[in-house]
């Protein structure tokens, strides 16, 4: 590979960079043409952006949650007065 | 840093402890329970939930709802006590993993640990409430920092600024930190998620 293309460590690096902040063009061109030849940076890409999708998924705040179950009242009970004690 | 965690926020003005516990007490625990499985430990991590925010609700801003900001302060002390428990059993890891992440790769830059391709139907994988335990497992099993870094940037969707902001780390530590601890999160559900999953489907 020529010295002037991404390798596949920097291509982790920027991918992984390019989900927080825009990247400048020319480096968006070269993981382009990188990920174009790169099944594993490419593979990579993807599972990042599954891990995001699972990350922020309605599922993760509400999975699949038991409504049978309930905080035990003398728990309740418990948490109330800490909360109380240590507000006043 | 406990501030950020702690800090998200509510359209709802009127913060008011005393209702936290019949309102949210139920649906934290259960979060809680579904997570660890052990009742006692379930209920000491919604009341500290409730007393962290508690103490955080000055900074809270109204980003969104109550129940979100309590729940992301929960995910934290799941992580945490996962974390802990992990540690009672095993020696410290931080410094494994921040030592091998260049072990993902060879000396030229190429993949030494190749991604492997992830056979599943994504919409089918986190209706699975085992998947879930992996993922926090796994959240677990990073360095406290990193598993906070990448909480807030994907789970509560922080921007980096904002974290930068939070954590006092500049913008580039920032995306380092974040970029090693999707390698390792990654890796880690490879491991134990969908390997298991293709050796069932064999």
């Amino acid at each position: 590979m020529s010295h002037w293309m991404f390798n596949c460590k920097e291509v982790s690096r920027r991918v992984s960079e390019s989900m927080d902040h825009r990247l400048p063009l020319y480096q968006r061109m070269l993981i382009r043409m990188h990920l174009l030849m790169c099944k594993y940076c490419t593979r990579f890409r993807r599972q990042l952006l599954l891990m995001r999708e699972y990350s922020r998924s309605p599922q993760m705040a509400e999975d699949f949650l038991d409504p049978t179950v309930v905080l035990p009242p003398d728990a309740r009970e418990r948490i109330r007065q800490a909360l109380k004690s240590s507000s006043s | 840093m406990t501030q950020i965690t702690e800090e998200i926020s509510s359209a709802d003005p009127n913060l008011d402890p005393e209702t936290w516990v019949d309102r949210y007490g139920d649906y934290l625990y259960r979060f809680a329970l579904a997570r660890i499985k052990d009742q006692s430990v379930a209920e000491d991590l919604v009341q500290e939930t409730f007393l962290a925010a508690l103490h955080g609700r000055k900074s809270f801003k109204g980003r969104s709802a109550v129940k979100t900001w309590l729940s992301a302060i929960l995910k934290h002390k799941i992580v945490d006590y996962l974390r802990k428990k992990n540690r009672e059993r095993a020696i410290d890891d931080i410094d494994t993993v921040t030592e091998t992440v260049d072990g993902f790769f060879h000396n030229n830059g190429s993949w030494k640990i190749r991604p492997v391709k992830w056979d599943h139907n994504p919409s089918k994988v986190y209706e699975q409430r085992e998947f879930m335990d992996t993922f926090f497992k796994c959240l677990a099993e990073l360095p406290g920092r990193l598993s906070k870094v990448f909480m807030l940037r994907e789970m509560q969707g922080y921007s980096t600024k904002e974290i930068c902001n939070a954590l006092q780390v500049s913008a580039t530590n920032s995306w380092v930190m974040l970029h090693r601890a999707r390698i390792f999160l990654r890796r880690c559900l490879e491991t134990f998620w969908f390997n298991n999953i293709k050796e069932e489907n064999r």
